[in-house]
């Protein structure tokens, strides 16, 4: 028991202070880097060794005879979500978000603390202490409190009130309901019912299961499947068509949307709503084909009211490229980042 | 129409640092092997890498890079052509950013798979890219052992000319960067460093201030291509920054090794190491800093500074300066607005040379002004007339066309870079025309507005014209507004050294306090905004461009008393509530009932 619990409070040490030396720039911040698509689970198994850190620490603490009060414990704790929170989750997550997790994990604390009422006035004697003792070090305490707490409570009035130029908050809606059908190149698509013409099988079939099985490899890196280059100068059908996709998204689409598809292209840092990251799986794994070709060929300027219209540089893909251009970019998009396009049943 | 620039073979500029080299080889470090330059000491070839892992190389290449570098890593994929920096052409075995001498192969050990060894070029190339570059950082996409992997076939397979372990013909010298101590950056260091980057004519290339804007037009690379010195006041675009723009080893290494396949070359042999470290710390010294002198906010997604979307005007009395040295704007904080290139409607400009603005503003009782800066590395000022009105918004049928996406070498951007005809260098922006009665968060479209929603547009040219229009649509030709040309002002039009300086003073309101035709600013109140800039000599004109998203201008109010009552007022009310419990407690100890 005692060595787990030594191995816990070495992890939950180690933790810290890799954290500690992120926020003040001593350890690079990317030591441990948060992957895309897996930072949920990353965040919540980070959080989970720091638990079992912590109750390590405190068990070894116990048994050196320097347990450190239930209050504190709770105190430090709560603290400790914030800061990471905080530094530790890139992009940063608003102000008013971590207030959210503030208040939660809060609660979640004085659940914990008040438990039993053992714990309970455990819990609360320090509180009581400084309200009532009459030691000195309580007194002093008492008056310390009595001065700093209007002054800090009055600076935080003046700084919330104080006008600041944050910019406003607008919510956009990334994948805005489509229309019933688009009208492209003066021919009428039925969302519904459309079909990307070049998710064929080698008879010229619509074949998404013969497709499915020569996209790229899920995990790391993403690599294309064994035997299925599309630069295979014998590659026919589907996978030929993938590299003339490629090849236009190439001339076009990578600027914003990145050599990998994440939305990090050369010019995607100066946009807002930056480009969409297509590896992500809230994204096009997540829309139909078709979807995604009212998507491009109207562009930016096609977008419903919800989703900004007048803010996106998304080219009405119309104006550059052919339908069938527009097809085959689509099948490359799903082929580079190992997605099925989701069907309609 | 415009003159075509005409292309220059050979460099003198090449010439004389080669030149500087040889003559300068005899020259022997202290401590050093005899024929080796300061701070580089003899290392051995790298064993090959095995077949297995070249043959597993072959599947990241096809999948990832081949679409730039191309089938047979020449650098002719389906991208090349719109690419400028072209992607590299890996059949020379050229490689820019290494620890070894000019010339040399870089390092590349497939047992290295630690990430900034120093160890390791080719390794940390592909894990940070090359920032300012397409080539994005592959870290987190391939592992560390698909980078390795795909370097193996890389380096044996598309190397075509030279061998990796080829004792016969390949040495290396590698600089002992992780052992020279960098000598610290004091001002006595960076004071050396100015004078010694006139001395060796680094100015010649990238210019007196740093931001490459001498010869900028007569570059070329080792495949004809045209290209550009770095400018030193962003380097976070710095090729070989490895995604630490700050660090002034970065910058030490590139002028310890050269550029291999450009006219950088290495100053090894004509420099010490402590010469080559205040240099070093010099440039670094160069690089945009916030108004505490610290070094900005880099975002690590996309390794370009950080973007505040709001741009301040604050408050003055009486008359604002035209003078940016002068007190009232050195006070005011300044904006990085970052440019893009405008991609959405024809003719797109793929080559975007104008990739931010920095933006600060100041509001009197009568007028806001605008001071925008920004660095370009040429004066452009079209010779005689345009062939266009200034209110032509479609100039595809003159000459403004958008690279065609396959055109052979002969024809992509690179190549044709020389030989734009030159347009005016121009600055604009974009504000809603009553945007008071836009219910948020509508706005007039970023590119000129759109039919519903009109935008109210201000654009300075190089020629020294200003002027007011309306826009009404990114297709639609502007409106000229002469009644508002007559209430703008120009206080300041200058370009300097690569950098331009332009200051734009408009009225905050109409004579009639109406707000018809053009935008009304009132405090407070956030008024989007959108920047376009022109570059005259990439053949920028119309809708090639360069744009940056929406931005918000706010008239920052001068702060109201309330702000300081209310919260003196809470406070005493915290002291009230607190003798109030500990009354009530003692009270309570002592057995009392209120």
């Amino acid at each position: 028991m005692k060595a787990l619990m030594s191995v816990g409070a070495l992890i939950g040490v180690l933790g810290l202070l890799m954290l500690i030396g992120m926020i003040f720039g001593v350890v690079p911040s990317n030591t441990v880097r948060l992957v895309e698509g897996y930072m949920p689970m990353q965040v919540l198994s980070e959080l989970a060794v720091f638990v079992a850190g912590f109750t390590g620490l405190s068990y070894l603490a116990n048994s050196m005879g320097m347990a450190i009060p239930r209050f504190w414990q709770g105190v430090l704790f709560w603290s400790f979500v914030q800061t990471y929170l905080k530094f530790r989750i890139y992009p940063p997550i608003p102000f008013s978000v971590r207030a959210m997790y503030g208040v939660v994990s809060f609660v979640a604390v004085f659940m914990w603390v008040s438990a039993n009422e053992e714990d309970w006035k455990k819990f609360r004697q320090p509180i009581l202490n400084v309200l009532d003792a009459n030691t000195g070090f309580h007194k002093a305490l008492r008056t310390l409190y009595l001065i700093l707490l209007p002054i800090l409570i009055g600076g935080f009035s003046f700084l919330t009130m104080k006008p600041s130029v944050d910019e406003p908050i607008e919510l956009r809606t990334v994948h805005p309901a489509p229309p019933a059908s688009t009208k492209v190149h003066g021919k009428t698509y039925t969302l519904q019912t459309s079909q990307n013409p070049y998710r064929v099988n080698l008879e010229g079939k619509y074949d998404q299961a013969y497709s499915n099985k020569l996209i790229v490899e899920q995990g790391m890196g993403r690599l294309m499947a064994p035997n299925a280059n599309p630069w295979d100068d014998k590659a026919e059908g589907y996978l030929k068509y993938v590299r003339e996709g490629g090849e236009i998204f190439f001339q076009n689409c990578h600027f914003c949307h990145g050599d990998n598809l994440n939305g990090r292209g050369l010019h995607a840092f100066a946009f807002n709503p930056i480009p969409a990251n297509f590896t992500d799986p809230g994204t096009i794994a997540q829309l139909q084909e078709t979807f995604i070709f009212w998507r491009v060929a109207k562009g930016g300027i096609g977008l419903p009211n919800e989703g900004f219209p007048w803010a996106s540089v998304m080219p009405p893909w119309e104006q550059h490229l052919t339908t069938d251009e527009i097809w085959k970019v689509i099948l490359f998009e799903y082929w580079h980042t190992g997605y099925y396009p989701r069907t309609w049943d | 129409m415009s003159k075509l620039r005409v292309n220059v073979k050979a460099s003198p500029i090449i010439g004389a640092a080669l030149g500087a080299i040889l003559l300068s080889a005899s020259a022997v470090g202290i401590g050093q092997a005899a024929d080796l330059p300061e701070g580089f000491a003899k290392g051995d070839l790298a064993p090959a890498p095995p077949a297995d892992m070249i043959e597993a190389g072959k599947r990241v290449y096809f999948t990832k890079c081949v679409w730039c570098h191309g089938v047979d890593g020449a650098g002719d994929g389906p991208g090349a052509d719109r690419l400028w920096p072209r992607p590299r052409n890996f059949n020379q075995g050229t490689f820019k950013i290494r620890h070894t001498a000019s010339g040399e192969l870089p390092l590349f050990n497939y047992n290295e798979k630690t990430p900034d060894s120093g160890k390791n070029d080719l390794f940390d190339t592909v894990t940070h890219g090359l920032p300012g570059s397409a080539m994005p950082p592959w870290e987190g996409i391939l592992t560390e052992e698909q980078r390795i992997q795909v370097l193996s076939f890389v380096t044996t397979q598309l190397v075509k000319d030279r061998k990796f372990t080829d004792k016969q013909s390949e040495t290396q010298t590698i600089l002992q960067l992780g052992t020279i101590k960098p000598a610290e950056a004091t001002e006595d260091s960076i004071k050396k460093g100015a004078q010694l980057i006139v001395d060796k004519k680094c100015i010649e290339c990238h210019g007196v201030e740093g931001r490459g804007d001498g010869n900028a037009f007569n570059l070329k690379d080792d495949w004809g291509f045209s290209i550009q010195p770095a400018n030193w006041h962003k380097c976070w675009n710095f090729r070989g920054s490895r995604q630490d723009p700050y660090n002034v080893r970065n910058i030490f290494r590139t002028f310890s090794t050269g550029v291999n396949g450009t006219p950088m070359p290495s100053f090894a042999d004509s420099t010490s190491v402590e010469e080559r470290w205040n240099i070093a710390n010099f440039v670094n010294s160069l690089c945009e800093k916030d108004e505490e002198g610290k070094p900005l906010g880099i975002d690590p997604l996309t390794d370009k500074p950080k973007i505040n979307f709001v741009v301040p005007s604050a408050p003055v009395e009486g008359e604002i300066s035209s003078d940016p040295e002068n007190e009232m704007w050195k006070k005011q904080g300044r904006r990085y607005v970052a440019m893009g290139g405008q991609i959405t409607h024809k003719p797109r400009n793929f080559v975007n040379r104008i990739d931010d603005i920095w933006v600060k503003s100041l509001y009197n009782e009568k007028s806001v002004v605008y001071l925008i800066q920004w660095d370009d590395r040429t004066k452009s000022i079209a010779e005689g007339k345009l062939p266009w009105a200034p209110t032509q918004v479609n100039v595809e049928n003159f000459g403004v066309k958008e690279q065609a996406p396959k055109t052979g070498e002969e024809g992509s951007i690179a190549a044709a870079q020389n030989n734009y005809a030159v347009y005016n260098d121009a600055i604009a922006f974009q504000f809603p025309i009553k945007w008071q009665e836009i219910p948020a968060p509508f706005k007039p479209r970023y590119l000129f507005g759109d039919a519903k929603f009109n935008a109210d547009i201000l654009k300075w040219e190089a020629d020294g014209s200003l002027r007011s229009f309306k826009g009404t649509g990114w297709d639609q030709d502007f409106e000229e507004r002469d009644d508002f040309e007559e209430k703008v002002k120009l206080l300041k039009s200058e370009w300097k050294n690569g950098q331009w300086t332009v200051m734009i003073s408009r009225p905050l309101k109409g004579s009639k306090d109406d707000y018809d035709d053009y935008t009304r600013f009132d405090i407070g109140k956030y008024i989007p905004m959108v920047f376009f800039a022109w570059d005259g000599h990439n053949g920028d004109a119309g809708r090639k461009m360069a744009v940056s998203a929406f931005y918000y201008t706010i008239l920052q109010p001068p702060i109201p008393q309330e702000v300081y009552i209310y919260p003196a007022v809470i406070a005493v009310g915290v002291v009230f509530l607190e003798g109030w419990m500990l009354t009530r407690r003692a009270n309570k100890k002592k057995g009392k009932v209120l």
